[in-house]
């Protein structure tokens, strides 16, 4: 799929020009970048073992964080990523954490109980709107169905009319894909906002589970 | 004794102009300003991870924002020289040396219900011997006359 190696060869040329730092994979700083993760693992429940599909992983920040912030769960985590870039350098930087591998791909090979994927509608490079949001619908749907349990995505919330937004940036309200994901997925979706980004996650639950 | 400023610092003013965008008024209602979060992106980071804190360097604390930038140049690193520095220079408080005056009065103004934004900038460090690090409560832009920010005013100097 065409759009898929447009998405590729962006993060990849990011990460050969930034290394495994935020800037590596799109973000502004360390602290945003993992502010976006405690939104994403809202959706998860902590008190015991889980296993975790992570979407456009990059380098594997997440596998890092819940390292260091959620060690005393077990988690089984799988990050995947188109640019194998990307792979190749999350395999080498978290070589030595036990629980923790990375497949290339657009979709994650494996079911797990959750899926998280932060960042990835957010840079639509030169994709129109309308092929952009079918991509969305077809990733929330491959995201659907590799979640027993439900998944997380984020988004940049659409600006006040007439602000100025930086070109390529997919930016809409939370509405529509909360209703798309409660209509086709039949998912309960619970909207998370305000914690100080001009951003929103949506926490996408199966209503039984898988 | 203060920082001694040679002529890459004519380009400082990228460093400070990182930290007053992250720190910046939020004006959530003015579109031109949408794509920053401001003060209120920032002190939802504080308050989730508690980036300022005692006995933590502002340079550690300003490498977790992103604010040193992203490319190496002798600007940046003499940038971050300065920085390691300020916990040997004197403050306007006695007895408080500039790293921890100026962290100690972030988390001061973070802990209030609406912190001030935030307004970083050089003076000339010899009109106030031996170059204070200084904060204040103050409007230090004209053209933002209504708001007043937490102001923290670093010394330098010229070489020589």
């Amino acid at each position: 799929m065409l759009i898929h190696k447009s998405i590729s060869e962006y993060y990849t040329s990011k990460v050969k020009e930034f290394g495994c730092t935020p800037l590596g994979v799109d973000w502004t700083c360390v602290a945003t970048q993992e502010m976006r993760f405690v939104q994403l693992l809202k959706l998860c429940d902590f008190g015991s073992p889980f296993t975790i599909n992570d979407l456009g992983c990059g380098y594997g920040a997440l596998a890092g964080f819940l390292n260091r912030w959620h060690g005393a769960c077990r988690v089984d985590y799988l990050g995947v990523d188109l640019s194998k870039e990307m792979v190749r350098r999350a395999r080498q930087l978290w070589r030595s954490i036990d629980g923790v591998r990375f497949a290339g791909g657009f979709r994650s090979p494996r079911v797990a109980d959750y899926s998280v994927a932060s960042g990835i509608f957010n840079v639509r490079l030169e994709e129109p709107n309308d092929r952009w949001s079918s991509f969305i619908r077809s990733t929330l749907h491959g995201l659907a169905a590799t979640s027993n349990r439900g998944f997380a995505v984020n988004f940049v919330d659409r600006p006040p009319s007439g602000a100025w937004v930086p070109p390529g940036l997919y930016t809409t309200p939370p509405e529509p894909w909360i209703e798309y994901c409660s209509e086709h997925m039949g998912a309960e979706v619970e909207l998370v906002k305000d914690y100080g980004m001009r951003e929103f996650t949506l926490l996408v639950r199966h209503r039984h589970g898988r | 004794m203060g920082a001694i400023v040679d002529p890459h610092e004519i380009y400082f003013g990228t460093f400070f102009e990182r930290f007053n965008m992250r720190f910046g008024p939020a004006m959530p209602d003015r579109p031109t300003a949408w794509h920053s979060g401001g003060i209120v992106e920032v002190t939802a980071l504080q308050r989730q991870f508690e980036i300022f804190r005692e006995g933590r360097p502002f340079l550690e604390s300003a490498a977790l924002l992103g604010l040193g930038g992203s490319f190496s140049s002798p600007a940046k690193d003499r940038w971050l020289e300065y920085l390691t520095r300020l916990p040997h220079m004197q403050s306007d408080q006695a007895g408080v040396n500039g790293d921890q005056r100026i962290v100690g009065a972030l988390i001061a103004n973070f802990g209030q219900d609406t912190p001030l934004p935030c307004f970083m900038r050089a003076y000339d460090g010899r009109t106030r011997e031996p170059g204070l690090v200084v904060v204040t409560e103050e409007n230090p832009l004209f053209y933002l006359e209504s708001v007043v920010f937490l102001t923290i005013s670093l010394p330098m100097r010229p070489v020589g």
